[in-house]
């Protein structure tokens, strides 16, 4: 059994993990770059600073006629979110911030709501191009939601178990990487798809002007950036502790385990923004449906079939 | 704490529900009436649904989210932020809502409601999911299955490339006309030339 946060230090304890993990974005977000670029990685750890610090110097754009209650709450439900999926996610055999017992339905209604934060993101803005790319981003959206349904029902297979403690309990043999090995570069794509990030950067890519942050500046466009940081973090952790066996390992104590499992998967998904070129919204969407969904359905029948041998 | 957390689910739930009807865009209404289920879905889980609560909210967000595509998609209101009027049949519709009301409270108010807490360590997802794929199996499959080949055939038909191929260009097909000179025509559909005497279908782009 797992203990749980206290009512009132949660939210606290998941915004400290979770700003902590979006400034480890932020350096490996610099230190990729440099690498990529072969320019060096000088000042990695005081650039992230620096950019926030422009930001909250920045003056925020208006628009004209917004719809403010959606434009400034958007990025709210963004981190919010963030920090609900956060809470879920085990960091020893005692200790989570939320064990709820049906982690994982909770990780998909997360991933849903996404969508909603992203669509109302550039939808409230009343302005030409971030319209366009809320719109897309839905499409998108609604392509790897499926997917990343099907391998966390797979992941949950073997624990017999929605819970999350449960399911890294079920890998203490075998992590799921290498029982289920469709399962994680599939949970990856739906990390790219709801953080916007690198090859799947579809909501707020350049092609776009910004798309849903074309218009938004200053204070407000930092929460958002600093919220789609967050997420990241969240979807690293969460592969963590479905895929790659959460606290397991020998020597390290478990929540040192689950911090270099999640930078190493973060550092994985960050530099995909560098390496791999942004893939086009109409192609994305009919490889999702034709190719890497009948893959997500393999990895539920394997997973299924596993379980009845 | 729950009785705390009740109220406040639910007096948002209401509120929610009610700007659904004061609001005068497809996307705000969408998102409120979104709002409203997921306060419901919360009360759900404060009555020890745990995987029903849950799974109405991720439902009810993937379900808001086409819908809204959709209401925007077939309004004449392509952004869905200019204000326009969304009631009809006010009238009917108030009265109906009032009488609804009134049945619901009076059910409420009349009811003996069970006073029933579950047992703690009762396994209800277990027994949901033995409810589930158990005897009512059957049922849930085919309705399943039934429903995800609707869903795929409606999206085979209605895409353009489904319908006419991986590359298909726009070679052929004509715009709806709007103009306020010659008057609206259908897409697709060329006025005729008055002084010539052969019609010029449509065809040519």
């Amino acid at each position: 059994m797992s203990l749980h946060a206290d009512v009132w230090a949660a939210p606290v304890l998941a915004g400290a993990v979770l700003a902590l993990g979006a400034y480890v974005v932020a350096v490996l977000d610099v230190a990729a770059a440099g690498l990529v670029a072969g320019t060096g990685s000088r000042r990695v750890l005081a650039q992230p600073v620096r950019n926030v610090a422009l930001l909250i110097r920045q003056e925020p754009t208006l628009t004209e006629r917004p719809d403010r209650a959606s434009w400034v709450l958007a990025p709210a439900l963004y981190a919010g979110l963030a920090a609900a999926g956060i809470s879920v996610v085990p960091w020893s055999r005692t200790f989570s911030i939320a064990d709820v017992d049906t982690g994982i339905v909770l990780w998909g209604s997360i991933e849903a709501l996404v969508v909603v934060a992203l669509f109302l993101h550039g939808w409230s803005a009343n302005s030409h191009q971030p319209l366009l790319a809320a719109y897309r981003f839905v499409a998108v959206g609604l392509s790897y939601l499926l997917l990343s349904m099907f391998v966390l029902i797979a992941a949950a297979i073997p624990a017999e178990s929605l819970q999350l403690s449960r399911i890294v309990e079920s890998q203490a043999g075998l992590w799921n990487v290498v029982r289920q090995p469709l399962g994680l570069p599939l949970f990856a794509v739906a990390a790219l798809g709801s953080t916007t990030w690198g090859p799947l950067n579809l909501a707020a890519g350049d092609d776009l002007s910004g798309g849903t942050t074309a218009d938004v500046s200053g204070l407000p466009l930092l929460v958002w950036l600093g919220a789609r940081a967050a997420m990241l973090t969240a979807f690293a952790a969460m592969g963590t502790a479905v895929f790659l066996g959460g606290w397991h390992g020998p020597l390290l104590p478990d929540p040192l385990w689950v911090v270099l499992k999640t930078v190493a998967l973060l550092a994985a998904l960050v530099a995909s923004g560098h390496l791999v070129a942004r893939v086009r919204a109409e192609r994305f969407v009919t490889w999702c449906w034709m190719v890497l969904l009948p893959l997500g359905f393999a990895d539920l029948a394997l997973a299924g079939l596993q379980a009845l041998r | 704490m729950t009785g705390v957390a009740f109220w406040v689910f639910g007096v948002a739930a209401v509120v929610a529900g009610w700007r659904v009807f004061r609001t005068d865009s497809m996307v705000r209404a969408t998102f409120l009436l979104l709002a409203s289920f997921l306060n419901v879905g919360a009360i759900l889980l404060l009555l020890g649904g745990a995987y029903l609560g849950m799974a109405l909210l991720f439902m009810m967000t993937v379900e808001m989210t086409v819908m809204v595509i959709f209401m925007v998609a077939f309004m004449m209101n392509p952004a869905g932020l200019n204000p326009m009027n969304m009631t009809h049949q006010p009238r009917l519709a108030a009265v109906a809502g009032w009488a609804a009301f009134a049945g619901g409270a009076a059910v409420a108010w009349r009811s003996n409601f069970p006073d029933r807490p579950l047992p703690a360590g009762k396994a209800v997802i277990a027994e949901l999911g033995t409810e589930l794929m158990g005897r009512s199996m059957l049922m849930f499959e085919t309705a399943g299955v039934a429903l995800v080949a609707t869903m795929i055939g409606a999206v085979v038909l209605s895409s353009r490339r489904s319908r006419y191929g991986q590359d298909a260009g726009d070679d052929g097909s004509l715009p709806p006309v709007l103009d306020p000179a010659t008057g609206a025509y259908p897409a697709g559909v060329l006025p005729e030339p008055e002084a010539s005497g052969h019609g010029h279908h449509g065809g040519h782009s």
